[in-house]
């Protein structure tokens, strides 16, 4: 798969599959190409050249709510609540839309949906004023009420103290367990490698390494990407 | 539960009340100018509130309502003029007219965002006004009757009309209130707060659009339609004239964007102060009216209902 904008190529020849129910974290520096990647995905972006299959389908030509509405939703890294709604009806909004519910349903499933991740006590604040690491609870909350078996995560952590992160790992490690697949997009290193089973590295849009996690750390092209050429 | 159930039941016990007082006060009020003047604020309640439909709850500001507005006028009188059609029907196939002529309009322009999507639908109204100034020289005919406008037949008593636009009223603001919390409203707020977003949770966002945008536009066809036959006599400049559009907008922000009651309140504000300061002074009462609404705005940035609802604190 390949997308560019003008003469900037942000993705090139890029190819991977994934499992049911894996978790592949997307790692690699500023501009490699990871929220582009995830952009094509959902479907903000058409790719250039190349296909995105989803169950054996191409989605390439689908628009984001149809794609999401099949089963793969994105939390975005500029988080982007409906700030003037409160946080029941932001959740509420994917349960009824991307899970297609009627009313009543889409109310039990948000209310189970604030109980799992933690903020059933915020239901009634506007989305815009509670702090930062609630509104990135709340836009996972939102992919999650969407139904999708495929959650893409942009930098569900940016920006977290320690012990959040510990926190947004174990609500991480929780939806895991209900079967989801998972691909993320991190800079916490210690997030990506503590709960993936396979890692991509990106870098100018290319993948210059895949596998394990500690495989990936220990690769010299991916140390010299990170760090430069002296410490490879 | 039962204290939400409450306050819905007596929000439409309200509603239903305030339905049966305002009909029978053409039992008591003689025909002539204070009913005149009730029918004038019901139409632009009316009509502020198909704006605040579309406008206010997707924040993607329509600036040429008053298209369909002249078309459902024009609409109107064409039919019971040249096609012999009754009033009733006409307002009718007039609103349909618009809902198709808003879907063919709206395809295009609701892609475009923010002043684009402005721009757009003002150059829709203004071409619109155009062509019927000048569509008889065009086809040879004499069908729009040109800048002298159309004479209808003579419409029926003052009540006919009040009751008229009180139903118009009554039905825009129910709708609004029916379709604030429904799955279609939450749709809409999702547009106006952050459209990717809800693009991405599965909001279907431009066809949403474009359902309010079609509701909105074919009852204010109706509308058009229903005022055309009260005035009997309607020219371009006056049907698609851009101040329509403006007092819209401006009665709607006044209110409260995108609350049921804000064109409830705007538009009875607005249509209550022009007419008493137009009575006071004559000839110059338009920069009083403007000095009322900058003082308006600047006191209540956010509309009157907007500040209630603020001041709410987001109780439920």
């Amino acid at each position: 798969m390949t997308k560019g904008f003008g003469a900037l190529t942000a993705v090139r020849n890029l190819s991977f599959s994934l499992q049911e129910g894996e978790i592949l974290g997307l790692i690699g520096p500023n501009g490699s190409g990871k929220t582009t990647l995830f952009n094509v995905i959902a479907g903000v972006f058409r790719p250039d050249s190349g296909e995105v299959l989803y169950r054996g389908q191409s989605i390439v030509h689908c628009s984001p709510h149809e794609i999401c509405q099949m089963g793969i939703a994105k939390t975005s890294q500029t988080i982007q609540p409906f700030s003037n709604m409160r946080v029941f009806e932001n959740v509420l909004v994917a349960a009824l839309y991307g899970k297609n519910l009627t009313m009543g349903k889409a109310r039990e499933e948000t209310a189970r949906i604030l109980k799992f991740m933690g903020l059933e006590g915020l239901g009634g604040e506007p989305a815009g004023k509670i702090p930062l690491p609630l509104r990135r609870r709340l836009e996972l909350s939102r992919a999650l009420a969407t139904g999708a078996r495929v959650l893409l995560l942009d930098e569900v952590m940016a920006g977290l103290n320690p012990t959040e992160i510990q926190e947004s790992l174990e609500i991480l490690k929780k939806v895991r367990n209900q079967g989801k697949t998972l691909i993320m997009v991190e800079h916490v290193m210690r997030a990506v490698m503590g709960i993936s089973e396979q890692v991509i590295v990106l870098n100018h849009g290319e993948k210059i390494a895949e596998g394990k996690p500690a495989e990936v750390a220990g690769n010299p092209e991916v140390i010299q990407a990170y760090l430069g050429k002296r410490y490879a | 539960m039962s204290r939400q159930w409450l306050k819905v039941h007596l929000v439409w016990l309200a509603f239903l009340a305030a339905g049966i007082i305002l009909s029978s006060v053409p039992l008591f009020v003689p025909e002539g100018y204070r009913l005149r003047l009730l029918a004038l604020v019901f139409m632009w309640v009316a009509l502020s509130g198909c704006w605040n439909l579309m406008s206010g709850y997707t924040g993607y500001i329509d600036f040429g309502p008053v298209a369909y507005f002249g078309v459902g006028s024009y609409s109107t009188a064409i039919l019971m003029l040249k096609g012999g059609v009754p009033f009733l029907p006409s307002i009718f196939l007039s609103g349909l007219i618009c809902a198709v002529l808003s879907l063919a309009i709206g395809l295009p322009t609701l892609r475009l965002q923010g002043a684009y999507f402005a721009i757009a639908t003002f150059a829709v109204a203004e071409a619109l006004k155009q062509g019927i100034l000048e569509g008889d020289r065009l086809i040879g005919l004499e069908f729009f009757g040109g800048a002298h406008g159309l004479t209808l037949p003579p419409p029926p008593s003052e009540a006919y009309f009040y009751y008229l636009m009180l139903f118009f009223m009554g039905l825009v603001v129910g709708l609004t209130a029916l379709l604030e919390k429904s799955k279609f409203g939450y749709g809409l707020r999702a547009i106006r707060e952050a459209e990717q977003a809800a693009e991405l949770s599965g909001v279907p966002t431009l066809k949403i659009k474009i359902k309010a945008y079609v509701l909105s536009s074919s009852l204010i066809g109706c509308l058009g339609g229903v005022e055309a036959y009260w005035l009997t006599y309607i020219i371009p400049d006056d049907v698609f004239n851009v101040l329509r559009t403006i007092q819209m907008v401006i009665m709607t922000l006044l209110g409260g964007m995108g609350t049921v009651l804000g064109p409830v309140i705007g538009a009875s504000f607005l249509t209550l102060v022009s007419e008493y300061l137009g009575a006071k002074f004559v000839y110059d009462y338009l920069i009083f009216v403007g000095a009322v609404i900058i003082v308006v705005i600047l006191l209540l940035p956010r509309g009157i209902m907007g500040t209630l609802w603020q001041g709410q604190r987001w109780n439920r």
